[in-house]
């Protein structure tokens, strides 16, 4: 006969999950005891003569109370039994103590104990019912879910000891992140989660202890069980964010040209109903991608959301052009620490989505917001330089602001087209920085030998083959474009660098 | 050993009789106390012998309390039920008895062995049938050497008696039973009349001295260390662990109907040591003694709880969580180590169908 996976012998945490013992108070020492038999126990002689792994169900003689159970939960210790059951009249709190001193799994009960028993003896001989009924009763708790993150909590709870996260990309949305963990003793499996009329956009990833209290296919199919509770909250959740993000993007634009009317501009009542605060001094946060790549997509907004909106609450979330309109209210114009809090809780899912944030001074009134809405877009295109992750705040970078515009790419290509033997050249780049730094320093080579780190006849040497190649920077009428020139073609260089999978 | 019990000796022998019946309460210590002290004043020492210094032919016969010590307390003896009681059997096997011992050298059964020898001008035999208590009066060594326990009779402080004439001793237990609650709750009960010879074979030697002995060590207070030590020397108890008590269980459940009990349970915590979990098992006295599960130790031995703080016996009905407790073991006499001791007051007896750990 073909061994299937279905009828390895059923574990104690299984058991504890169905009917009868699902109700019972359960003192569990290893869920993921196998249990091999039932053995309804009514003398001290026939618990003498159990075999190890078996359960034991305890009525008459053997379960009345006080020292009889502690006997017995001794002898089910020297014959390494998988757990004692016996009913709640004669199980105290020191039973349980007892137990728990004697790693030995007390369960508790309230029916009858043969009764108990019958039924638990056919659930041993039939682990595939068994297992079936288990999986009707996490669906039915899984129907009763109606968000994300209430369906991953119900998988958590049931498969105990089994760590499981809703995971898109390498960010987990919900459940725990202990599933991701890679731990020697534990086996992940994975199930995937399309959502309506999309490529693949998440995973459910579960961690199975091996050997553990359940087999790793039966995992997988209560997995599948629950993709369909993870499509529908997901569905719905989008339903809702979509409908209120096209109802925010609108509200924001309307307020927008009402700042640009003249005259004192009054805050509309309606922007209270979006939860909005505009009143007071505004302070805005824009959140931008690194490599700017359009406008993001609807699920891309939802999770920046999610994200963004753990940790500030309320705080508002427009997407605007290829990033993320956000703001901070307050009648302190200098009270940062909110605002601090947020960004410091938003490092990591900025550093994972690849986001800089741009951070705006504080102005008064819906004029001040959209001001302060555009210092915080300067800033973000400053804070690019530094990478994934990088906070810019604008009263930090004053009118350096201009260069972030520089259409970079567009420069480097005039560079390619007049200075071709320069960009011909294998060391162009050290010639490149050594005369931007010449320039920056207003002339100064032993400024910019400080700044490059090299020696100053170093950098004679690399302004004369500079000047060889094209680069004639000391020629008054041509200094400011070659300045410019340097200056793009250094932000590029360095972006690739850092860069380097497109 | 000591040749005669004085006044001076009462509170010891009361101490020493709590000791080996660690139930009974203290509702009437002080009038039998006094009762017995004032009759010693009065009467002189009683001259406690050896069964072996008298004749082989001498008539002896045992006294006891029969009942429950609270009703001895409602209703407090006359004072004659115990003579009356002897003269009565007297009478009946027309013998005039040389000598007294009491049934049992533990609780108040032994301070009236005391009074009868006194009220009589009769001395006292170092022996009982019981080393202990036990909860029948069949219960005795001399039940096991084939002495009968009857003719016996039982006089109430009534005033009334109740003769009873059995051929087997369980019986006579029986139908005595069914009297003591019309007589008064309790009676004064002589049995067992036998002659020294008899009783040179079938009696427990030295158990009143040793009563005394105990008594007199736990009179003195001392630390419960030192304490425990020196009753090792005397009387064989060790100590199993000291604990404090962390739940008291009153459970109903099924008991063995031969004995009047109200079963409960006792868990202490082990304080150091290998800090086990202790279940004491109380029926009318403590009978076993289980440590995370494991029995350690049960009945014949003889149980009882040291209350640390005070360095002084603890009574089961004075029991409080938090209490700290140190649980010694008494060895019982060997005879009732024996397959028929143990099939009459052992573990099974109390409804524990476990091996005894003396003979695993």
């Amino acid at each position: 006969m073909r061994a299937r996976p279905s009828t390895l012998p059923i574990t104690l945490g299984e058991l504890a999950r169905i009917r009868p013992l699902a109700g019972a108070e359960l003192h569990l020492a290893d869920p993921a005891r196998a249990v091999e038999r039932i053995v309804l126990a009514e003398t001290f002689d026939r618990l003498r003569h159990c075999a190890p792994h078996e359960l034991v169900v305890l009525h008459d003689e053997a379960a009345t109370g006080g020292w009889s159970l502690a006997a017995a939960l001794h002898l089910a210790w020297e014959r390494n039994l998988s757990a004692v059951v016996v009913s709640r009249a004669v199980a105290g709190a020191a039973s349980a103590a007892l137990a728990e001193r004697l790693t030995m799994s007390l369960i508790v009960i309230d029916d009858d104990p043969i009764e108990v028993a019958l039924q638990l003896a056919g659930q041993i001989s039939a682990p595939a019912a068994a297992r079936a009924q288990r999986q009707a009763r996490l669906a039915e708790l899984l129907a009763e879910q109606t968000g994300v993150r209430g369906v991953l909590g119900v998988l958590n709870r049931e498969l105990q000891g089994v760590p499981v996260a809703l995971v898109v990309g390498e960010v987990v949305v919900a459940g725990q992140a202990a599933a991701l963990l890679d731990r020697p003793q534990a086996h992940q499996i994975e199930v995937e989660v399309h959502t309506a009329g999309e490529r693949s956009a998440a995973r459910l990833v579960a961690a199975v202890p091996v050997p553990g209290p359940a087999a790793v296919d039966q995992i997988a199919s209560l997995l599948r069980l629950a993709r369909p509770s993870v499509q529908a909250a997901w569905a719905r959740s989008r339903l809702d964010t979509a409908a209120r993000a096209a109802h925010e993007q609108a509200a924001f634009e309307l307020l927008r040209r009402l700042a640009e009317e003249p005259g004192p501009v009054e805050v509309p009542s309606w922007t209270g109903e979006l939860g909005w605060q505009v009143g007071r001094s505004n302070r805005a946060v824009w959140l931008a991608p690194v490599q700017p790549a359009g406008v993001p997509s609807a699920e891309v907004t939802h999770l920046i959301r999610a994200s963004w909106q753990r940790g500030p609450g309320a705080w508002p979330l427009i997407a605007e052009g290829d990033g993320w309109i956000s703001w901070h209210s307050g009648a302190d114009p200098d009270d940062t620490a909110a605002l601090r809090r947020a960004l410091a809780a938003f490092r990591d899912p900025a550093v994972a989505h690849r986001l800089v944030i741009g951070v705006g001074r504080a102005h008064d009134g819906v004029a001040g917001l959209m001001r302060s809405v555009a210092e915080a877009r300067l800033a973000a295109h400053v804070a690019r330089e530094a990478g994934a992750g990088a906070v810019q705040w604008f009263d930090q970078v004053g009118a350096a602001a201009a260069l972030a515009w520089l259409p970079t790419a567009e420069i480097a290509q005039v560079a390619d087209l007049t200075l071709a033997e320069l960009m011909a050249a294998r060391d162009r780049a050290p010639l490149v920085q050594t005369v931007l730094a010449v320039l920056d320093a207003g002339g100064s080579l032993s400024q910019a030998s400080r700044r490059l780190g090299v020696h100053r006849n170093t950098v004679l040497a690399r302004l004369a083959r500079a000047r060889l190649l094209g680069l004639t920077y000391d020629e008054p009428g041509q200094r400011l474009a070659l300045h410019v020139l340097c200056y793009a073609l250094t932000a590029l260089w360095s972006e690739e660098r850092q860069s380097p999978m497109p | 050993m000591i040749a005669s019990i004085t006044a001076a000796d009462v509170p010891a022998l009361y101490e020493g009789a709590k000791f080996y019946s660690p139930a009974v309460g203290d509702a009437s210590r002080s009038s039998v106390n006094s009762w017995l002290a004032g009759l010693l004043e009065r009467n002189g020492p009683v001259p406690l012998l050896r069964v072996e210094s008298l004749a082989p032919e001498t008539p002896c016969v045992s006294v006891c309390v029969l009942g429950s010590g609270s009703a001895m307390a409602d209703l407090p003896p006359s004072g004659d039920e115990f003579v009356a009681a002897v003269r009565q059997i007297e009478r009946l096997q027309r013998v005039e008895f040389g000598a007294i011992y009491p049934l049992a050298a533990a609780t108040i059964s032994a301070l009236v062995a005391v009074v009868t020898a006194a009220q009589l001008g009769v001395p006292l035999l170092d022996a009982d049938g019981m080393g202990r208590t036990f909860a029948l009066i069949h219960h005795t060594a001399m039940h096991l050497a084939g002495v009968s326990p009857t003719p016996l009779v039982a006089v109430g402080p009534t005033g009334e008696s109740v003769l009873v004439e059995v051929p087997s001793g369980p019986r006579a237990d029986r139908m005595l039973r069914a009297n003591v609650d019309t007589v008064g709750g309790w009676a004064a009960l002589a049995a067992y009349p036998t002659d020294a010879g008899t009783l040179r074979r079938a009696a427990l030697p030295g158990t009143v001295s040793r009563l005394a002995s105990v008594g007199r060590l736990l009179l003195e207070r001392i630390d419960p260390d030192v304490l425990v030590t020196r009753l090792g020397a005397i009387t064989g108890c060790r100590r199993l662990a000291r604990g404090r008590i962390a739940e008291l269980e009153h459970l109903s459940r099924p008991s063995d109907v031969t004995i009047p009990a109200h079963p409960s349970s006792l868990v202490v915590d082990e304080i150091g040591g290998l800090g086990r979990q202790l279940r004491i098992e109380l029926r009318s006295e403590i009978v076993a003694v289980f440590a995370d599960g494991a029995l350690i130790a049960g009945a014949p031995d003889l149980m009882c709880l040291l209350d640390v703080s005070r360095g002084a016996l603890a009574t089961l009905d004075s029991l409080e969580p938090g209490d700290l407790v140190d649980v010694l073991v008494t060895p019982a006499d060997a005879v009732w180590y024996s397959a028929e001791g143990m099939e009459m007051v052992g573990l099974a007896s109390h409804g524990i169908p476990l091996a005894h750990p003396r003979r695993r």
